[in-house]
């Protein structure tokens, strides 16, 4: 029986909803969560900027665009980094121990994520700067 | 085109949004060094061409991942990523004319 | 005085709350809740023979080994998946309470019962058998294909998969779109790819590089956090990955594997 002729509760997919289950998992689950919301978040601030360049949310929200599109691009390194470079991967062992954790996740990648979450902070921090000091006073 | 290279595009694309988004965000930010990149319109022009065409491409492709993985019966596929280029066509036309306007060469 | 024995002396009692479905009469899904009391050797596989014995016959569970070997019995525990057989009651209990769900994402047959037909499908798609060009040296062979310790190192880990689905229930991308191939198939691939003895590059690229392949993975780890052999789909995808970055420049995955001659039937005498 495929699976399209089952009923709603028997097809027991999860849906949109697997894409906010985060409880109970890694820290990367989390971010992947965030860099798609993020994601379309900008989508939908490109949109009025694009047509009227003058467009712009103002002051404080601004900085919040800047929260967003800064994480955005921080985990975006870090995601290209891994999966075109294999930069932090890891190599496949050979010799597992009990409780094992993986090593694409814990090992060196966990440096990377770090690095990322320091980029992210200080990108923000230099946006948020301009957003709200330097440009009300450029004529906003 | 295979996969691999649509996404191999979207990595390099990603690339350039940062490299060029900074230029444009320099340029409109930080007065001393934006009218050094302003100054020969030629060249800002040239770059926010470039970074128009990267974010375009970076964002419509994402919204085609999400909409492949949301949608993912075959009869949809080819429909959604026609779709997709040609409003990503479009739009980088509207673009490009609102960006000759603003820089005042139309 | 301690002896191994006091693992097995009941400790107290576990309320275990199971999700009851059975699509052909039940209109809606249900729970039902066990008591039953647990020692602290006590496994979630035990607990629910108990209950199948004591209380209630009528539930319905996959299991085999029971020691983490066939990989059957996977179910969601408190929201996670793991492997029942070897999940302590008293490891994973919430204030005296554990839920139990059958796996994520796959179709329900009866209680906690899921049906792994497209899980397999999809295994099977990705071709996970060793494919060789040389048609002569298959039929008439004259001696073992060589393999260093090294260039076994690369693929032993993902060898150690079970097919208990755990990382296919757990992968975010597979909720939403049920043609994704899956952890499980991707990293069965990038295994038979990258071992030396194998030809069937091609082939494997054109199943994974498509547009329910490889790429749509994002890195979520997920497959990798809830793996009970530790084998690391995740890693497996992104080195595929990679591989078919460096393909399209014309790089091969591995030196091909050179055949050791045997000289069969001789016999050293001394």
């Amino acid at each position: 029986m495929s699976e399209g002729e089952l009923e709603y509760y028997a097809q027991n997919r999860r849906g949109v909803s697997g894409w906010f289950k985060v409880r109970g998992y890694v820290i990367e689950r989390k971010l992947y969560t965030l860099h798609r919301i993020t994601g379309i978040l900008i989508i939908l601030f490109i949109l009025p900027h694009f047509y009227s360049t003058g467009w712009h949310p103002g002051l404080w929200w601004d900085a919040l665009l800047g929260i967003i599109v800064t994480f955005h691009v921080a985990n975006g390194i870090r995601l290209t980094l891994l999966e075109l470079f294999g930069i932090g991967l890891g190599k496949p062992l050979l010799v597992k121990k009990p409780f094992q954790r993986p090593v694409s996740i814990e090992g060196k990648q966990r440096y990377l994520l770090a690095i990322s979450i320091i980029l992210f902070i200080i990108l923000a921090l230099i946006w948020s700067y301009y957003a709200i000091l330097v440009k009300p006073l450029m004529g906003g | 085109m295979r996969e691999s290279t649509k996404m191999l595009l979207h990595y390099v694309t990603g690339l350039l949004i940062i490299v060029t988004g900074l230029i444009h965000l320099l340029a409109n930010n930080e007065p001393n060094v934006g009218k050094l990149i302003t100054g020969n319109t030629y060249l800002y022009l040239s770059n926010m061409a470039i970074f128009l065409a990267a974010l375009l491409y970076h964002a419509f492709n994402g919204i085609r991942v999400i909409l492949i993985e949301l949608v993912p019966d075959k009869c949809w596929t080819k429909l959604i990523g026609w779709a997709i280029f040609l409003i990503g066509i479009v739009t980088y036309i509207v673009g490009f004319q609102v960006l000759l306007m603003a820089l005042g060469l139309i | 005085m301690e002896s191994s024995m006091d693992l097995w002396k009941p400790v107290g009692t576990v309320k275990i709350r199971v999700y009851k479905y059975n699509p052909r009469r039940d209109f809606a899904p249900g729970w039902k809740e066990y008591e039953i009391e647990v020692s602290r050797g006590t496994t979630i596989l035990d607990a629910l023979l108990r209950i199948k014995e004591e209380i209630d016959p009528s539930l319905a569970f996959r299991y085999s080994c029971g020691q983490a070997l066939c990989g059957s019995c996977a179910m969601m525990v408190n929201g996670r998946q793991m492997l029942i057989c070897r999940t302590r009651v008293l490891e994973v209990a919430k204030d005296g309470k554990i839920e139990l769900r059958p796996l994520d994402n796959f179709p329900i047959i009866r209680d906690l019962a899921c049906d792994f037909k497209s899980f397999f499908d999809k295994h099977r798609a990705v071709k996970p058998w060793i494919i060789r060009k040389d048609a002569e040296e298959l039929e008439n062979p004259t001696g073992d294909y060589k393999q260093t310790i090294e260039e076994y190192a690369r693929y032993y880990q993902f060898t150690d998969c079970l097919l208990c689905g755990a990382c296919y229930s757990a992968c975010p991308t597979v909720s939403t779109d049920h043609e994704y191939l899956g952890p499980h198939a991707l990293a069965q691939a990038y295994r038979y790819i990258i071992d030396t003895r194998d030809d069937g590059l091609e082939e494997r690229i054109a199943v994974v590089d498509s547009d329910h392949g490889c790429w749509r993975c994002h890195f979520a780890t997920s497959c990798s956090d809830v793996c009970p052999k530790y084998v690391d789909p995740a890693q497996g995808i992104q080195l595929l990955k990679k591989l078919i970055m460096r393909s399209k420049l014309g790089f091969k995955p591995h030196k091909p594997a050179e055949v050791l001659s045997s000289k069969i039937g001789e016999v050293k005498r001394r």
